[in-house]
């Protein structure tokens, strides 16, 4: 009687379970198996797992599964690694917005009288009701994230999010040894006097053009905030000093040709720029952010409206 | 420390030969998954109150440096968890051993971690548990540490025991540049239950 009453809950239960041999061959595959991949037990049972699903990773499937031979032990894999074993539909078609059943499974030892592995149990679970809960969890954090890491103005990053990112980039840096990044500090010129005479809705226009001028010059990998009042810095990844000089330029340029409509008024912006190398493993953030400062300040005693590099000299 | 906590002379004797024996035959069979030699470290035996565990960690580990970390929970006749310390080179020296391609994504080296983690995990736990004739099963091991400081690997503020026994053992690999610790904690009331088995062992001996 237990043995029928096991039988069936194996057979019917939606989870899905099958067993195999040494050699891979299936010796167990419940209805839930073969409801999903179409393949009845009585077709199943006695032939290969891999020649039945050609599509699985093998080499690194049997691995795992010899491993619960040799090992005695237990072996898992999880959707958020590997969003599946086999190719099943699962049950939101139309909500899901996921294209296959997303599968835990556990692989486990089955023990005969001498304590040997003689054939492994696998259960699979479909939790794809689970990763389209953490994938919209995800989503929504994202959305948080992104909004709090966003200038009210000019819709440009803010300062905390900006300095964050320098932070990420050396750790890259240091960790992968990637290329070296620049940093490019932007100061717009006189814009005490544009807020004077045009007023602060003025000002504001000013910075958000501004803005948008300097992003249709970036790019995507380029991260780009506001500093403070009128000030703007740039972290330009994998960038060294020829090609931040390049960009600095064109931003320079960008701002400075043509005027800003404000009213019935033209406004007339410059940008003042300073730019510095993170040279690993020799740097903080504080000190090439120094360097870019110090860069701009020569622009700006030079008579503005121009971008210069960081020479050590220059801190003398 | 109560004393049905401590081991007498005796039990630590049999778990440190207990343990001697199953990291042994573990890295035998961790031989036969790997394709090469494994050595494991003779195992370092320990019982830890909850204030001092970072601290034994880091004595083990080391400490300040940044280490990836997986963690596993055992039930059964003996229950417990257990974790894999990586240092910063984590497993990716050992992608091809454990059948995975090349081209290895975050997902994928992630798995690594968890799929390396869980057959050091198994291979010493269950040669343990065969010598004491105790039956042990496993949860699936998480991620909980990436690139971090050993001090994220327990929250220390929310400990809801006093003492824990803490086992080492250190594995290195000798054709690939590869290190880890397999830290196996046990709490209080599972120490009671090893202190039994281990007399038990030593009846039948």
């Amino acid at each position: 009687m237990l043995g029928e009453i096991g039988d069936f809950i194996v057979t019917e239960v939606s989870v899905g379970i099958f067993a195999l041999d040494k050699t891979y061959n299936v010796l167990v595959w419940n209805r839930f198996m073969a409801d999903h991949s179409g393949i009845s037990a009585e077709n199943a049972i006695g032939r290969n797992l891999f020649e039945l699903f050609p599509e699985l990773p093998q080499k690194w499937l049997s691995k795992k599964i010899d491993s619960v031979f040799v090992l005695r032990n237990f072996a898992f894999t999880s959707w958020e690694q590997r969003p599946y074993l086999f190719p099943f539909r699962h049950n939101r078609p139309i909500t899901g917005g996921i294209d296959y059943m997303q599968q835990n499974a556990t692989f486990m030892p089955v023990r005969d009288a001498d304590g040997e592995v003689s054939a492994v149990a696998v259960t699979l679970f479909d939790v794809t009701d689970a990763a389209v809960y953490q994938s919209m969890l995800k989503q929504a954090m994202a959305k948080l994230e992104e909004s709090s890491s966003r200038d009210g103005l000019t819709g440009v990053y803010n300062r905390r999010f900006t300095e964050a990112r320098l932070i990420d980039e050396i750790g890259r840096v240091e960790r992968y040894h990637h290329d070296p990044f620049s940093v490019v500090l932007l100061d717009l010129d006189h814009f005490k006097q544009v807020n004077d005479t045009y007023g602060h809705l003025g000002g504001d226009e000013v910075l958000r053009v501004v803005a948008d001028r300097v992003r249709g010059v970036l790019r995507d990998t380029d991260v780009f905030g506001r500093y403070g009042g009128e000030e703007f810095l740039l972290m330009l990844p994998q960038t060294n000093r020829e090609g931040a000089m390049v960009v600095a330029e064109r931003i320079r340029f960008a701002i400075g040709s043509e005027t800003v409509q404000f009213n019935d008024t033209e406004i007339r912006v410059t940008s003042s720029l300073g730019v510095a190398v993170y040279v690993p493993g020799s740097q903080n953030v504080e000190e090439v952010k120094q360097q870019a400062d110090e860069a701009l300040y020569a622009s700006k005693r030079s008579g503005r409206n121009r971008v210069t590099f960081y020479e050590a000299s220059q801190a003398a | 420390m109560t004393a049905e906590l401590l081991l007498s002379e005796d039990q630590r004797d049999a778990l440190q030969e207990v343990t001697n024996i199953a990291m042994g035959q573990a890295g035998a069979r961790l031989a036969q998954i790997l394709d090469t030699f494994v050595h494991l470290s003779v195992p370092r035996i320990n019982i830890t109150g909850s204030a001092q565990i970072t601290q034994a960690i880091e004595h083990m580990v080391g400490s300040g440096a940044s280490i990836t970390a997986i963690r596993q929970s055992f039930g059964g006749t003996l229950h417990g968890e257990a974790m894999v310390v990586y240092d910063e080179l984590g497993c990716r020296n050992l992608a091809d051993l454990m059948g995975y391609e090349d081209d290895m994504g975050q997902a994928q080296e992630r798995e690594l971690l968890l799929d390396v983690g869980n057959v050091l995990v198994g291979a010493c736990l269950n040669g343990v548990a065969d010598l004491l004739n105790a039956t042990l099963s496993f949860s699936a091991p998480t991620l909980i540490a990436e690139n971090a400081g050993v001090d994220r690997l327990i929250n220390t503020q929310q400990l809801t025991w006093n003492y824990a026994l803490l086992v080492e053992v250190r594995f290195t690999l000798e054709i690939r540049d590869f290190t880890c610790h397999l830290l196996t904690l046990m709490p209080e009331e599972s120490i009671i239950q090893l202190k039994n088995a281990l007399d038990t062992f030593m009846d039948n001996l």
